[in-house]
């Protein structure tokens, strides 16, 4: 081989597709040898196969069949008809008030320069990781009470190595149910779920409790 | 669906945000090939790793595309995102290359598919060991096949920069490599 452990600037410069103009023999086969050798690491390496469209679009389409984000602003800024009596009105406001000083007199909540927080809205689903182990199976989906279980609504994604079905899943915060589904037909609680409850017909479907922040218990 | 393949990024992520979700998919396809390969190279090689980076990857930037504010850079958009998922897949697996996961070609005789074995397994490890930025650039330059302008674009980087970094890649690799000749 070319026997330099580094390669020149000449060299380098010709692997940055500068002119090969000023490059000496030397360098240029130590340049090619270096190429060659990339090259055929570079056409080795695999891409990920359409099963990760087939996963994207599958949350994607989850995520657009879920309460718009917007709804909570709408709502919000919706006008809404309320019938209060005046009495009502003036002790609404006492407690407002009282409720304003407690809350100024508690240690480690102060009232002004207070940090940004995301608004309410913008936590409104957290991506949950599903996995399971099936090396056997063919195919793997999430059937669940967010996607009105749909055996087709979720697709999860091989590791051919270690037998182990991912799915990523956008999730509303909130207790859910779901199952496996193995090959189209056998359906299967989640062996590392924290709970399964009876389904009603004799069979148990696995939660998961997720919250603003994360999942609490799955 | 395939005659949205010729739509702009810019194009389709406005009909996207305008409710048309299943475009979406033009955008996820084009680019699971166009950074696929990074992706794998970033992650030891290992092609299911780079499959769940990217599955995450592009969920998160069809959650926050609305916060895509130029359209026309959705690319360099988009690679930021795949690149932080990379480097997050990375930290916390932090796995080496596995042979077994390297795609042999057919035609090629027991020994020199050793040999090439061999050699792509010193790369990778040799990039693995690279700081993350020297091992981006590098890939980008030697695996994807950018130009540094291309590179520049899309890491806001200077090309100056972005030039040592795959310099000194190469200094490191062709280290390794001569110690297996």
């Amino acid at each position: 081989m070319s026997g330099k452990e580094r390669l020149s600037p000449e060299a380098q410069g010709y692997l940055d597709g500068e002119p090969a103009g000023d490059i000496g023999p030397e360098d240029r086969q130590a340049a090619d040898q270096f190429e060659q050798a990339v090259q055929a690491y570079a056409g080795r390496l695999q891409t990920p196969d359409a099963s990760v469209d087939r996963a994207v679009m599958a949350a994607v389409r989850a995520e657009a069949r879920g309460p718009r984000r917007q709804s909570v602003w709408q709502w919000l800024v919706s006008p809404h008809p309320y019938s209060v009596r005046p009495a009502l009105v003036a002790a609404a406001a006492v407690a407002l008030i009282v409720l304003g000083r407690l809350l100024i007199d508690i240690p480690g909540i102060e009232f002004g320069d207070r940090p940004a927080q995301l608004a309410p809205e913008a936590q409104a689903t957290i991506l949950v990781r599903f996995e399971l182990r099936a090396p056997d199976a063919d195919r793997v989906t999430l059937a669940g009470s967010f996607n009105e279980w749909s055996p087709e609504g979720v697709e999860l994604v091989r590791n051919s190595a270690t037998g182990m079905w991912t799915a990523t899943v956008p999730l509303e915060p909130g207790q859910h149910e779901y199952l496996f589904v193995i090959d189209g037909s056998q359906w299967i609680p989640d062996p590392n779920a924290h709970a399964q409850v009876d389904d009603g017909f004799g069979q148990a479907n696995s939660v998961i409790v997720v919250g603003p922040r994360g999942v609490v218990r799955s | 669906m395939s005659e949205m393949g010729s739509q702009s990024d810019a194009v389709l992520v406005r009909r996207i945000l305008a409710g048309e979700v299943e475009l979406y998919q033009v955008l996820v396809e084009r680019y699971r090939l166009e950074f696929g390969r990074y992706a794998t190279a970033m992650l030891g090689g290992d092609v299911d790793d780079a499959a769940d980076a990217q599955q995450e990857a592009f969920i998160r930037a069809y959650r926050s595309l609305a916060s895509c504010r130029e359209p026309e850079k959705f690319k360099a958009w988009l690679f930021r995102i795949v690149s932080n998922q990379c480097h997050n897949t990375r930290r916390g697996r932090r796995k080496h290359v596995r042979l077994d996961r390297v795609q042999d070609p057919p035609d090629e005789s027991t020994q020199r598919q050793l040999e090439a074995n061999e050699i792509g397994q010193a790369i990778q490890t040799a990039l693995d060991d690279l700081t993350t930025e020297q091992r981006e650039a590098f890939v980008l330059k030697h695996v994807e096949g950018y130009s540094y302008a291309e590179m520049a674009a899309l890491l806001e980087v200077g090309e100056d920069a972005l030039k040592m970094r795959v310099h000194r890649a190469r200094d490191e690799l062709q280290r390794r490599l001569e110690g297996l000749r």
